[in-house]
């Protein structure tokens, strides 16, 4: 059982490195996944077929913006790994893998929270331009949460998932809870620091326009962007074409001038 | 390439580093600063080439750092005008800076809304379709076919977005600069910039109360009455005094993070969540 444990986590880190270095190339896509870890459990064809069914289960599931659903890739990485293991078919590889893809949701807030948390120091070396040490923080990132991805892939295999599901569950649910609660907080605090130099006084007012549109017009950020160009063309061409005009008619006047001269 | 006539070939070279150096974009992903750190380390290719000293170059690096989220399949695009507008802003000493991340934020709705329908909403599910046919027969070559029909035109487009980008980012600014106009357009991309970040608070920031209290057998949740009076007051007003503290009080961000998370134990443990 150690091999086997060894190649999934090993898969779970490649692919997760492969996903984020080729930025988003699909290749952590269950269909991918399952299918890679057959290869390594040596059953290609149970892997294809446990990877395109999970990758129908998992299709609406796609993350945009800071939203976080439950992870594709962990939960098609054990189920696979789980329905060859066992010798069930590709039926019972979502229901082995959810509760697995659900936490890894969780993973996702954890890692999420320690980046940012060393944001300040990359702000640091920003401005000092120490290159090199901030790449180092960047891939210090990718590489921690590939482990994590490839750490959960082995002990899920090596120890059982029945396992693992008792040590989540003895996570109290209160840290979980407290913990999701962070995640749609912390995002203020990257507002809040891009707004800092752009928000001075009545400025305030653009900001406050675009948010109760999406608060109470429920717009999204594309049609907000939309009547934010409007305006702001009003606002900057339209409203300050008045006083050029005047100017050009003082300027015409005075050419007039020059001509009946 | 021979169509952008206006990048010069030490400029294209330069724009090449660039494109490799995008890929680091991901890496760091995070809730404070999402790209920040990746698309300032993708900027630096540029920022290296155009400024000369090591107070402006820690200054350009430093303003990428800013919070930054778009699609990473076409970031390129908004790299590119952004580098074009890094350029400007080190031969002219009248620009302003704090436009070129107005500008950034103002491209990055509408481009990421464009980029999600065209890469996961279409180009995924056409991949998906094609590779499913094989897989689901037990062909390990369907994950294959999936893959090569997804980024043979990721990487493709998001090569020429480079290019797009800067050659874009060039012509506007050869058109505005000089003539005035440059500060309209400064002011407004801070106006879009504006508006999209109170979007973007609105629909990423959020807190909602469950808690709830009894009046003479009636209960009443206090998350309801919010609601009726202004929906996502919470977020709103979060933001804002996280603005405050960061303002005026001048506390640093690693603190803010902290005290974010402390306050999020507080409302579970007390029950007000």
């Amino acid at each position: 059982m150690f091999t086997e444990a060894l190649l999934v986590g090993l898969v779970l880190f490649v692919v997760w490195f492969l996903e984020k270095i080729f930025t988003s190339p699909m290749v952590f896509r269950p269909i991918v996944v399952g299918t890679l870890v057959g290869i390594v459990l040596g059953d290609p064809v149970m892997g294809a077929k446990c990877g395109a069914s999970l990758e129908v289960v998992f299709m609406g599931a796609i993350q945009i913006g800071a939203a976080v659903p439950p992870d594709a890739m962990l939960g098609a990485g054990i189920g696979t790994a789980l329905a060859i293991i066992t010798g069930q078919g590709p039926e019972v590889a979502f229901t082995l893998g959810f509760p697995i893809a659900v936490f890894g949701q969780s993973i996702k807030i954890v890692c999420f929270i320690v980046r940012s948390w060393y944001m300040d120091l990359a702000c640091k070396y920003a401005r000092e331009v120490q290159v090199t040490k901030m790449h180092i923080l960047n891939w210090g990132g990718l590489i921690l949460q590939c482990t994590i991805y490839g750490v959960i892939g082995f002990c899920t295999i090596y120890f059982g998932s029945s396992v693992v599901e008792a040590a989540l569950n003895s996570i109290p649910e209160k840290v979980m809870t407290s913990l999701n609660i962070a995640g749609g907080l912390l995002p203020a605090v990257g507002f809040a620091l891009l707004l800092q130099p752009m928000m001075t006084g009545k400025n305030f007012l653009y900001f406050f326009l675009g948010f109760i549109l999406v608060a109470f017009g429920g717009q999204n950020v594309l049609a907000v962007t939309s009547f934010g160009v409007v305006l702001a063309f009003i606002v900057v061409f339209e409203l300050g074409k008045n006083k050029n005009e005047k100017a050009d008619v003082i300027e015409d006047a005075e050419l007039e001038a020059l001509f009946d001269e | 390439m021979s169509k952008f006539d206006n990048i010069s070939a030490e400029e294209k070279k330069m724009l090449k580093k660039m494109f490799i150096s995008s890929f680091v974009m991901e890496h760091s992903y995070n809730y404070e600063r999402q790209q920040g750190l990746g698309f300032s380390l993708g900027m630096w290719p540029v920022i290296k080439k155009v400024y000369k000293t090591k107070e402006e170059q820690g200054d350009a690096l430093e303003r990428h750092m800013a919070v930054f989220n778009a699609t990473p399949h076409i970031e390129t695009l908004i790299m590119g005008i952004a580098a074009a507008m890094e350029k400007e802003a080190s031969l002219n000493p009248d620009f302003d800076k704090s436009s070129i991340n107005s500008v950034k934020i103002g491209l990055m709705g509408p481009l990421s809304g464009i980029g999600d329908s065209i890469f996961w909403g279409s180009l995924r599910v056409v991949a998906a379709g094609v590779g499913l046919a094989l897989a689901t027969q037990g062909s390990p070559l369907g994950a294959l076919v999936f893959l090569l029909v997804y980024n043979i035109p990721h990487f493709i487009i998001k090569y020429y977005c480079t290019f797009i980008g800067y050659s874009f980012g060039v012509d506007l600014m050869k058109n505005v600069s000089g003539s005035g106009i440059l500060d309209k357009i400064t002011k407004a991309a801070s106006i879009i910039g504006l508006m999209v970040i109170g979007a973007m608070t609105a629909s990423m920031v959020s807190l909602t109360l469950s808690g709830s209290f009894t009046i003479s057998g009636n209960e009443f949740i206090i998350q309801d009455y919010i609601d009726q009076i202004f929906p996502m007051l919470l977020p709103l007003l979060y933001t804002l005094f996280i603005f405050y503290l960061l303002q005026v009080r001048k506390w640093k961000a690693t603190t803010l993070l902290l005290f974010s998370i402390v306050i999020s134990f507080v409302l579970v443990y007390t029950g007000l969540i």
